[in-house]
């Protein structure tokens, strides 16, 4: 039977034409941060066996990004998708995830990103292990499959952890972890092949003052754009250290994998 | 850019800025571009002035399907569509045109054929390793004397026992350096003029089989382009592909699908000329100003997208004809004449947009005029396009 693991995948936003958001299928993508997660989850199942089912909630265009995800290989996406979860903060994401993630079981790991590329909060993996009482393990950077467990390497503050971790457990996946595979076209043809499956509110059995808008305890006021005053920053040290350096904050800033 | 909003539905063309894409093929592009641009990217200038082979690419490529696009999964391939086909041709060549004539020919007129007219047992036999890219197939038409006159070749082939003896001296063969299964065009009955043209598979490794220089080549300069030669050369019979006497119809067949390949080539390197044009000029200032605000430079770049666009409906088309199973001969014709002339123009244009910088091989645009300007002569010229086309629009009278 093997292991059910599922990722929570994001689909975010490109570029935003002349201020203003607008998802489309070309403005959106699956978030980088995510791939790692996703990379881990396919090399867990390929060496264990078991299934591995991605899971986002946004507008129709995210299925896109779950779209990918299967074109990787996994074996099955779920879109959490209702005009009731407009508009939500990062604690109403995570009452709807939790709902999903619920409806799932039994599963024995759920992985995150760890953080996302548009707005970059890093909440929801933390706040949806908590909803649903699971031990929860950030910035891990290799994760050993053993008989009861998992143990867990994390890098915080300048140190290496290693963490025990019972099962079933939620990790986010630092971006170091495992450079996500490409998808074969073969992979494609399948993944398109198939579908996603859409959940509404109903499915989730939530209420709509538990999601989107009216469930977000947060509210944005405002949004103007920051300053685009250019910042240079000099890099030193040897050719080495200055790649190294480099590529470190590239990787940071989600510009390369 | 390819794909109005809201357009969720896979199956959903009509809400489509380009009406012969489906979601799948936006993530054929996705996935072939990113691709291409972390492993092709780096070192394609480096392939074309070394002209070397990037067998380190090709083991990745074949691995995610690249080279069995639409070949059925039961033998190895990646099932796809000819729009998907088309997609990843383009995209490939966008970054590497040398390695979009690699995957293109051999997809379309070594594997096809081979699909198209061999036998399940000549499938199962070549198809799975030539899908998974272990093997480089190639289409061996030219000789010295015989290019747009296909039926001129001298090549001949007589059955002795239960093989032929071969002797063929092939030149211009595409991936020649480093094919494996190759499509030989042979006079089987030298008596029969056009009708006793067969295509016989040789492979390599073959007594008497011969891999003559590379060429060395204005474009495309990290293709092997060579000659093969079979001196005496002993082939099972069993390696005829359909019956004696099919090779026209067998060469006529895989042009017309090759046809498309090379246009989606010369369509992904026009867009990528596109792109360094549009970069360049408005990074570029003269009299104080990004080049992109002198109209002559701006009215290049309109004149420049909007050929690019034309083709690229036109290549979209022929391939969406080919896969609906309607007839695509006509279409494919003016896909191929209309994208390669486009490629020509547009990497020109660009060129001249760089001024002596464009001249210069530190800018790629050299690399695309180079390039581009033998998706003109290949898999067909232009003039015989031109004659294809004009047959068919005129018809008999």
């Amino acid at each position: 039977m093997g292991i059910h693991i599922i990722v929570c995948i994001k689909s975010v936003v490109l570029d935003a034409p002349g201020g203003k958001i607008v998802r489309t299928p070309d403005t959106t993508t699956i978030n980088p941060f995510d791939l790692s997660a996703l990379e881990v989850a396919l090399a867990a199942r390929d060496e264990l066996g078991g299934t591995i089912t991605a899971l986002s909630m946004g507008p129709e265009t995210s299925s896109l990004s779950l779209y990918s995800a299967l074109s990787m290989g996994v074996d099955r996406g779920v879109l959490l998708c209702d005009k009731t979860l407009a508009g939500a903060d990062t604690l109403a994401t995570s009452n709807a995830l939790c709902a999903g993630i619920r409806l799932l079981e039994p599963y024995d790991l759920v992985l995150f990103g760890t953080r996302t590329a548009d707005s970059d909060t890093g909440q929801v993996g933390p706040q949806t292990a908590v909803g649903l009482n699971l031990p929860l393990v950030t910035q891990a950077r290799d994760i050993v499959f053993q008989e009861n467990g998992l143990e867990v390497g994390a890098e915080c503050d300048g140190f290496r952890q290693r963490f025990a971790v019972d099962l079933p457990c939620a990790l986010t996946v630092a971006p170091e972890a495992a450079k996500a595979r490409d998808a074969s076209l073969g992979g494609i043809e399948d993944a398109f092949a198939g579908s996603i499956e859409t959940w509404n509110l109903e499915r989730l059995g939530l209420s709509p003052d538990q999601v989107g808008d009216a469930g977000s305890p947060t509210k944005i006021k405002g949004m103007t754009p920051a300053s685009k005053g250019k910042q240079c920053d000099f890099i030193t040290g040897s050719i080495e250290e200055q790649a190294d350096k480099l590529l470190e904050k590239l990787v940071n800033a989600g510009l390369i994998q | 850019m390819w794909l109005a909003q809201s357009n969720i539905n896979p199956d959903n063309r009509l809400k489509s800025m380009n009406p012969f894409l489906t979601e799948k093929h936006r993530e054929v592009r996705r996935s072939v571009r990113a691709f291409c641009e972390a492993e092709l990217a780096p070192i394609a200038k480096d392939l074309d002035q070394e002209a070397r082979f990037p067998w380190e690419v090709v083991e990745k490529m074949g691995a995610l399907g690249y080279f069995g696009i639409q070949v059925p999964k039961d033998l190895g391939g990646a099932g796809m569509d000819s729009v998907s086909y088309v997609v990843a041709i383009e995209e490939i060549s966008r970054v590497c045109g040398g390695m979009g004539l690699c995957v293109t020919v051999h997809n379309s007129v070594a594997v096809h054929p081979i699909m198209a007219f061999g036998t399940r047992e000549q499938q199962e036999k070549w198809v799975p390793d030539l899908a998974a890219g272990k093997k480089i197939g190639a289409f061996c038409l030219t000789e010295p004397n015989a290019g747009s006159d296909a039926s001129g070749i001298q090549a001949v082939s007589l059955l002795d026992g239960d093989h032929y003896v071969v002797n063929a001296n092939k030149v211009f063969v595409t991936n020649g350096g480093v094919a494996d299964t190759c499509l030989i065009f042979v006079r089987t009955d030298p008596e029969a003029g056009p009708r006793g043209i067969s295509v016989i598979v040789a492979e390599r490794g073959a007594p008497g089989f011969v891999v003559g220089d590379l060429e060395d080549l204005c474009g495309m300069r990290c293709n092997p382009v060579s000659s093969i030669r079979l001196n005496d050369c002993r082939i099972p019979a069993g390696n005829l592909l359909g019956r004696e006497g099919m090779g026209l119809a067998i060469g006529l067949a895989g042009l017309d699908t090759g046809r498309i390949g090379i246009a989606a080539q010369a369509l992904g390197i026009a867009q990528a000329a596109l792109e360094e044009g549009i970069r360049y000029s408005k990074q570029r200032s003269q009299f104080r100003v990004p080049i992109a605000k002198h109209q002559s430079i701006s009215n290049m770049i309109a004149d420049m997208a909007t050929q690019v666009d034309a083709a690229r409906l036109m290549v979209y088309r022929a391939a969406a004809l080919r896969d609906t199973g309607k007839p695509f001969s006509k279409e494919s014709a003016m896909a191929k004449l209309f994208a390669s002339e486009t490629a020509s123009t547009v990497t020109d244009m660009a060129v001249q947009i760089h001024g002596g910088y464009g001249y210069s091989k530190d800018y790629p645009v050299e690399r695309y005029f180079r390039d581009a300007r033998v998706t003109r002569i290949y898999e067909g010229t232009s003039e015989v396009h031109r004659t294809v086309i004009a047959r068919s629009v005129l018809g008999k009278f």
